[in-house]
């Protein structure tokens, strides 16, 4: 099962997409790793993750219907 | 209550002078109100490398922020006794020396008028995933980054 990955702002132009996909994962921590492997850029640049619209301060449990996003530092205003 | 719905705070483009006006007209039949605070966030021609910033182009998360903007407000009306409060984000390009942000707050009295409105900058720029490119005179382009 993929999981549909939401990107903004500078990750969104790094890796050319709106969004990408990668194999489910149990964990965001999980997640995290396998994304930090399949796309090094993700290495470069800090980001925080939004699960469900909501920014994860520790590790969540995903389903398949999780809504993930990967978020850049914020500039609005 | 009506102030705890999900609001649109965006706008295509940079917020008109002739939009905050008729803002703060719509305001003069709450007669309740005795002190208006009005944050104005402008583009600033910053100067990088002997290149200026002509415009900021902003981009969201748009359904998470407004999530999170009826977070705030809710907050924001628990904590100060306020009338009302409006605010409004550009989304798209902004020229330089146009306006990008617009924060209104209105109560009986000065001082949780003027709170009320420098909380809500605060977190508008802290808080909502909103991102800012700046884009220079000479097609270069790179991401603000919030003091």
């Amino acid at each position: 099962m993929k999981i549909k990955i939401l990107l903004f702002g500078q990750l969104k132009e790094k890796l050319d997409a709106g969004f990408i996909e990668i194999e489910s994962m149990e964990d965001s921590d999980l997640l995290l790793a396998k994304l930090k492997s399949e796309f090094p850029v993700l290495s470069d640049i800090s980001f925080r993750i939004a699960v469900d619209k909501i920014l994860i301060a520790e590790k969540v449990v995903l389903s398949e219907k999780s809504e993930v996003a990967l978020l850049p530092p914020f500039s609005g205003g | 209550m009506s102030h705890h719905k999900i609001k649109n705070i965006f706008i295509q483009g940079a917020i008109h002078p002739s939009f905050i006006m008729e803002s703060i007209q719509k305001h003069s039949t709450k007669t309740d109100i005795g002190a208006h605070n009005i944050f104005l966030g402008q583009i600033r021609g910053d100067e990088k490398d002997g290149h200026q910033v002509t415009a900021i182009n902003y981009t969201a998360y748009e359904e998470m922020a407004l999530q999170k903007m009826t977070e705030i407000r809710e907050d924001i009306f628990a904590k100060y006794p306020l009338t009302c409060l409006h605010v409004y984000h550009s989304l798209g390009l902004v020229p330089t020396g146009e306006i990008c942000l617009f924060v209104f707050t209105s109560a009986a009295h000065r001082k949780e008028a003027i709170d009320a409105c420098e909380e809500l900058v605060e977190r508008i720029k802290s808080e909502l995933p909103i991102w800012g490119e700046e884009i220079f005179d000479n097609g270069t382009q790179t991401w603000k980054i919030n003091k």
